[in-house]
Formats: C-alpha cells, structure tokens, sequence
C-alpha cells in the first residue's frame, strides 16, 4: 500500500518555503512531486520598472548567497546593449569577487550537508571556515550579502591590499585540505549517508539540461567558465572537476575539488591584478534598442540573464533571469526515487537548492 | 560541416546565423518549433531556457528559445499572437518542462500538447497575473490551478 507524506510547505529539513509531496511504499520514496512558489516576487517584472542604476540593486537581491553573479551577469547584459567594456582590472576583480562567493557558498552547503548527515561538529567547522571568507568579502565590498561591486562598465571598489587576501586564500587552503576534504571524503559518517544514495544518472541528467555542480558530479564535463569564458577567466589555469557516479558522494566531491580550483584561480588573479581603471567612467549611458543575454557559472552553475531595452528609455523592456536551481530543482523528484524516506532531506539539499533565485 | 552549420540545413532555413547582443539568432522560418527541437536533440544541443517577452498593444507574445552548442549560445524567434497557443516541446525535451509551466501561468500562453501541473507562483491564483501587462485572458487555469478557481 501506498501512503503520501508531505514534507513542507516549509520544509522542516532545510528549513525554506518549498514542498516535496512524496509517495512511500513502507520508508521507500516510490515517487515526488515539488511545489515551489511559495514566496514568488515577481523580481522580473519588477525590473520592468527601475532604471539601470536600481535594476543592478534590485537583481542583486535575487539570491542572499551569489548576489554578486547576479549584478555580474546583469552589467555583462547591459554592457553589450551600451557597448561598454570594462577595464583589465575590473575584469580580474570580477574573478576574484565571483570566486570567493563561490567558496563561502560551497562551503555554507558543505555545513548544511553536515548537519543534514547528522554530523554536527563538522557543520561548525565549515561555518566557521565561511566566517572568514565573508571576512574576506567584507573588507572587499563593506558587505557580507549584497556587495554593491559590480556597475554597468566595471566594479564600484577597489582591491586595496592583494598581498593581505593572498595570506587570508592561503588559511583557507590550508584548512580545507587538513580538516574538510579529509573528513568528508575518509569518515564513516559521511560514507555511509552519501555514497550511493541519491543517484542521478548521466542520461537523465543530460535530459533534464541540469548545471553546475550536479551536472558535473554526473559525468557531465559543462563549466562556462571553460566553455565561454567571461571577465578575466580566459587568462586563468584551473580544472573542472567531474565525477561520473551521480550521487550525493560526487556532488560533495565536486564541491570540495571546487574549492581547491577557487583557491587556485583567486591566487592567480591576486598574483596578477593589473593596474589601471575600475570601470570605463562613463558620464553618460545610453542603450541601443535590442537583446543581449549574459551568461556566468554561479557557485550553482550556469546564471542566464536576458535584458530588452529600446533607446531612449529609462528602464528595460524586459529582464529574464534563469537560474540554476530552477533547472535543477526538477532533477530531486528522480534523486529520491527508491531512496529510503530517512535521505530525502539530504538528497534534496545535495543540489544546493535555492528558494530565494527559485521564487524570484 | 560542423554542427553549427547543419542546423541552417536541417531546417531548411535559406538565411544564416546572425550574431546580437552575445547570442547566434536564427530565424527558423516556415518550420515548426517541434522541428527545431528534433533538430536540438540531434546536433546533442543543450536546452537553456524560454524567454517570453509581452509586444506592445495587442500584438502579443515574443518566445526566444535558447539553446546551448558547445559552449555557443543559439537562439531562435517565435512570434504568436494574443489567444494564440504554441506546441509544447516537452515531449522532445524533459529539460523544457518547467519554464513551459512558469511562462503559462506568468503570461497564460498555453503550450498544447501537455498538461500542467501549476509551479505555484502562487500571486492572485489565476493565470496571466505575475507577469503579463495586459489583461490576462478570462478562462479557468487548467490542472490543479483550475481545479482551486473552480473551488
């Protein structure tokens, strides 16, 4: 017999607005089905109604962990309808800002993740390694959520001290690979509540068109910032980490191996930062009638912002935003099927849902 | 040939491909959105997204559809008139399930061929609300969504 038990709408596990109705057999998931929506904004159609200064604050509040991919991949939009490029050194702080959001946000779901394994003390360990990258973040921006870094042509702030944030990524490194990697990759705890569990298979997982990390712990090799690089990426040395087996093992290993990439690219671009100008000091913007779509590898995988202006206009035509976790989030309903009631919550948090880029 | 150049082909599209605003266009012509589909499944294109944009007045609805060839953003144009429905490719591609669901309850554009569960962008309950400028059209929502107005 048959039973659904529905897990939200505020869903006890990961604690966000988000609803999974699922159908046991005995304590085994048989099928799901999600519910979304349930804090929608209308974040696009609100764009429709700010200008190109407030639409930038606006979108950057589309997700409170990768706010500044949001801005980035807005201004790199708009830069093709004004026909403004940013300087060098804009483009090397863009790097450096986006990867150290995608360290405080691997290493946030490596917390998260913990305390779903049951796994508490870890949990601490990776806050308080976060803690010192939002550090990081903050003598950057003055901010710990929306950094205000990014404008239409370059970046808002200066990098002051490289040397300083090059000792702080070194700490960081060094933590990661003697305490976290280890950890999760050697105990038991961690084995036993990931390895295995929630499989997404590479077919399904090319079918479903899934990003970032959960399309890479799949086998599937897609990081735009390879595949169409963007800002400063052309000019860095980094791997993609891929791992073919699927389940929630791989997509922790991914992140992990990501971390290290992170660190290496922020030491790169540290090392090399150019001088020169913030941004193309523009007195005056104007946008020419048309379409341009941006696209930029968030810590969730790929972000893809669409902008419509016509000339003369204070505000767009249209902005869509596509982001990872919308294409993701589809992907849990076959993680979960024949997985044992007790993993869902730790299968759904695997794809390092956001609700936030979700009900946008 | 390499895979760019065959879709032009496969399509039976006189024209090339037209590089704006960081995406290659191709306007597919007389051919239908299920042949480009099939076209994207075979050249192993990867589906990004639906981009519906609301024309002025009542000249009704733009619907950009993005796809992914290996690193290269491809899109392709379909203009559809107010009232007008549009083929659902959710048959030829599991991954366009979602934003066929979020543009029919933001801008209540029916894609025939399937049926809905709502997403539950849940503003106002009735189809056309979240996103739509004009009047959004006065019919009951289909699957559950209609099932609650009905209620």
């Amino acid at each position: 017999m048959s039973y659904t038990i529905p897990m939200g709408p505020y869903h006890p596990g990961l604690e966000e607005p988000y609803k999974l109705d699922m159908i046991c057999e005995g304590e085994t998931v048989r099928d799901a089905k999600l519910h979304v929506g349930f804090n929608f904004r209308g974040i696009e159609h609100l764009a429709e109604t700010r200008n190109h200064v407030q639409v930038i604050a606006l979108m950057e509040r589309v997700c409170g962990i990768c706010s500044n991919i949001h801005t980035l991949t807005l201004c790199q939009a708009m830069e093709k309808l004004t026909g403004l490029t940013p300087p060098p050194r804009a483009k090397y702080i863009r790097v450096i800002m986006a990867e150290l959001e995608r360290l405080h946000s691997h290493v946030l779901w490596a917390g998260i993740a913990a305390k779903l394994m049951g796994f508490k003390t870890m949990f601490m360990t990776c806050f308080a390694l976060r803690e010192q990258v939002m550090d990081l973040l903050q003598s950057i921006s003055g901010n710990r959520v929306n950094y205000s870094m990014n404008r239409i042509g370059g970046v808002n702030r200066d990098i002051e001290d490289p040397q300083a944030l090059l000792r702080m990524v070194d700490a960081l490194e060094k933590e990661m690979v003697k305490t976290v990697i280890p950890i999760f990759t050697t105990s038991t705890t961690a084995i036993s509540r990931c390895a295995g569990v929630g499989v997404l298979t590479h077919e399904k997982a090319v079918s479903l068109g899934v990003v970032g990390p959960v399309a890479r712990a799949s086998g599937v090799p897609q990081d735009l910032r390879k595949a169409a690089p963007y800002a400063a990426y052309e000019e860095m040395e980094f791997e993609v980490p891929v791992q073919p087996a699927g389940d929630v093992t791989a997509r922790l290993l991914v992140r992990a191996l990501e971390i290290m990439e992170s660190c290496k690219i922020l030491r790169q671009a540290l090392t090399k930062l150019p001088p020169g100008e913030l941004n193309a000091g523009e007195s005056k913007i104007s946008f020419a009638t048309g379409t341009a779509t941006a696209r930029v590898e968030a810590p969730r995988g790929e972000v893809i912002y669409s902008v419509s202006w016509k000339e003369g206009s204070q505000k767009p035509a249209r902005v869509h935003v596509r982001t990872p976790t919308f294409v993701n989030m589809p992907a849990i309903r076959f993680m979960v099927q024949e997985a044992r009631l007790a993993d869902t919550p730790l299968i759904q948090a695997s794809i390092d849902p956001c609700y936030s880029c979700t009900d946008r | 040939m390499t895979k760019l150049e065959t879709i032009p082909e496969e399509l039976g599209v006189a024209g090339s491909w037209n590089e704006k605003g960081g995406v290659l266009w191709l306007t597919p012509g007389p051919l239908s959105l299920r042949d480009l589909a099939k076209t994207m499944n075979m050249v192993q294109a990867r589906f990004i997204t639906i981009t519906a944009t609301e024309l002025p007045g009542e000249e009704g609805f733009r619907l950009e559809y993005h796809w992914d060839l290996d690193g290269t953003l491809l899109g392709f144009p379909f203009t559809i008139a107010l009232g007008q429905a549009i083929d659902s490719i959710y048959d030829l591609c599991e991954a366009v399930d979602w934003i066929e669901r979020e543009i029919h309850e933001g801008y209540a554009i029916d894609f025939t061929g399937r049926d809905y569960d709502p997403l539950m962008l849940r503003q106002g309950q009735k189809l056309g609300v979240n996103l739509r400028n004009t009047g959004a059209p006065d019919k009951p929502a289909s699957g559950l969504l209609g099932q609650k107005e009905a209620e």
